[in-house]
């Protein structure tokens, strides 16, 4: 009993007395510590942006019709999948590497000296790419329902290839000919969500709307989601993830992060309360979905200038936000332009508001702490105004036209859109051979003839006097 | 269940279905209009554009039938397909 004991008590002090021991051996410098943090944030951070991709797989789900939710899905992973391989092999270096003013050369295979500051250049490029995988779920999210499987992985590897990382190099790399001017894009309100949006304009113009989605005589008709909870657990985990989107941005672990944060989550809230409001004030009622994207505009106009702005400013940027893109999404279905989940309107017009609000709200104090000018309403001029201005239709109108070219091409060569027999009965089985959901769960609903449901042929005229 | 040989949809909720006797259109928010034309009651296809391409079938009769914003290679399998059935068509009677 006695040895039992003494044996415990040397096992306990070697526990105890060995990370002493250790930390004894390898003492860290301040230095070090701080680049230890800084790495532990920033991957915190990235683990949160990451889950965005489950907030975008149950927000498309929720707004697709139950015989494609088994597509949506399978499109984020197959997305995921080639957006981080082709991301590592050329779109980072392309994004920050050294090079010209419009494009890196070098940094291939996270190969070169890029420069991470005070983090692993490994840390940051999969933070980056986390960032690359956000802009590629928000342009799929306008072109479900109707879009080849084959187009996703094709366009997937020129979007995160060459596309999105070029707008990148122009507002983030050291010598990006818009950084030169001062340009203000904390987290990419620019880089990621309009121009993740110009391409899904591009895209949705290409591919057409959804058959059943316009009325004989041009007037839209609401194809419902099946499940709202989903779609607005989708926006949740949004708003989730936005705490390592836009903090996660400072790359380092200062205690800056917690205004940052503050900002954000202010914008949020505003912008589900301008959508509701304008939502309410234009049909009489309180649209779920608009809600969950009045949250959703509200983080992307943030998104730009959450480490600028004054708390005040970030309820007055959201909540406009908020009101802006439910106007968008209303003038969107007018112009024939069908987005099933809403993302134009969220992200490009959340975008552009975000990009100019930079020059009108940004603080002197902020603005010499992180960058860029004071904007116009604390007596900076129109000089960052400008610059916003700029670099919004800049990045906007490369990426719109670049896509559709890639877009046109596709639709000449191998066609973008699904037979209209697949898409009438669901991809779920004609992509992917079985249902995504039970097949139990039968959508029992008032839409047939836009596939909502079992999908019956009218009878045959015959004009020609033949039967 | 007759084989269809190729279909394709076009702006405005048209479809068009093409079998080996005829071809079907379906049109209307729901689907709610479908007709058919023997491929002997075609007298002419023609392709038109490269990325948003108009499909236009003329009858005997002298309709014309556009179909607009087709892919180009559902344009031209449509166009072929209903060039062939007629040419078989003609070669069994």
């Amino acid at each position: 009993m006695r040895r039992l004991g003494l044996l415990l008590t040397a096992t306990l002090a070697l526990v105890l007395a060995l990370p002493a021991v250790a930390l004894a051996q390898e003492e860290m410098s301040p230095a070090e510590i701080g680049a230890t943090m800084d790495t532990m944030w920033v991957m915190v951070a990235f683990v949160l942006v990451l889950f965005m991709q489950a907030g975008f797989a149950m927000l498309e789900v929720g707004f697709s019709r139950m015989k494609n939710v088994g597509n949506v899905v399978a499109k984020i992973l197959a997305n995921m999948a080639v957006g981080a391989l082709v991301f590592w092999a050329i779109g980072f270096g392309i994004a920050f590497g050294a090079g010209t003013p419009f494009f890196g050369l070098e940094g291939w295979f996270l190969s070169g000296n890029i420069d991470a500051g005070t983090i692993p250049l490994s840390m940051l490029f999969i933070f980056q790419m986390a960032f690359a995988l956000v802009a590629l779920a928000i342009l799929w999210g306008t072109m479900l329902e109707r879009t080849k499987f084959s187009v996703y992985l094709i366009f997937a590897v020129i979007f995160v290839g060459i596309i999105y990382p070029m707008g990148a190099h122009w507002i983030w790399a050291d010598d990006g000919w818009l950084a030169a001017l001062g340009k203000q894009d904390f987290a990419g309100s620019t880089v990621v969500h309009l121009s993740a949006a110009m391409a899904a304009l591009a895209g949705t113009i290409i591919v057409g709307p959804r058959l059943g989605r316009f009325d004989d005589n041009g007037r839209p008709q609401l194809i419902p989601g099946h499940n709202m909870p989903l779609a607005v657990l989708g926006v949740l985990i949004l708003w989730l993830g936005w705490q390592g989107f836009n903090p996660g941005s400072t790359l380092a672990a200062t205690t800056e992060i917690a205004d940052i944060a503050l900002t954000t989550n202010l914008a949020a809230a505003a912008g589900v309360l301008g959508a509701i409001i304008v939502c309410y004030l234009y049909r009489g009622h309180i649209d779920v979905g608009m809600a969950g994207n009045g949250a959703i505009a509200g983080l992307v106009a943030i998104t730009a200038t959450c480490a600028f702005v004054a708390p005040w400013a970030s309820v007055v940027i959201g909540f406009i936000a908020g009101g802006v893109m439910y106007g968008t999404a209303v003038l969107m279905e007018r112009m024939g332009i069908d987005d099933p989940v809403g993302a134009i309107a969220a992200h490009g017009m959340g975008g552009v508001w975000g990009t100019l609000s930079a020059g009108l709200f940004t603080t002197p104090e902020l603005a010499e702490a992180n960058g860029g000018l004071p904007g116009l309403f604390y007596g900076g001029g129109l000089t960052q105004l400008g610059v916003q201005a700029i670099s919004m239709f800049s990045v906007a109108g490369f990426t719109f036209f670049a896509s559709l070219a890639v877009f046109a091409v596709l639709k000449a060569t191998i066609g973008i859109r699904v037979k209209p027999d697949q898409e009438l009965n669901g991809l779920d089985i004609s992509d992917h051979g079985s249902y995504g959901m039970s097949e139990g769960l039968v959508a029992t609903d008032n839409y047939p003839g836009n596939g909502n449901g079992q999908y019956t042929e009218a009878p045959v005229k015959t004009p020609e006097g033949r039967s | 269940m007759e084989s269809l040989i190729v279909q394709a949809s076009g702006s405005g909720n048209n479809i068009i279905d093409v079998y080996p006797d005829r071809v079907e259109l379906r049109s209307g928010w729901q689907s709610q209009n479908r007709e058919a034309i023997d491929h002997r009651d075609i007298s002419s296809v023609e392709v038109k554009g490269l990325v948003n391409c108009v499909l236009t079938l003329e009858t005997n009769k002298g309709r014309l039938v556009r179909l607009e914003n087709l892919a180009l290679g559902e344009a031209r399998k449509i166009k072929t397909s209903i060039e062939l059935q007629k040419s078989r068509a003609a070669q069994q009677s």
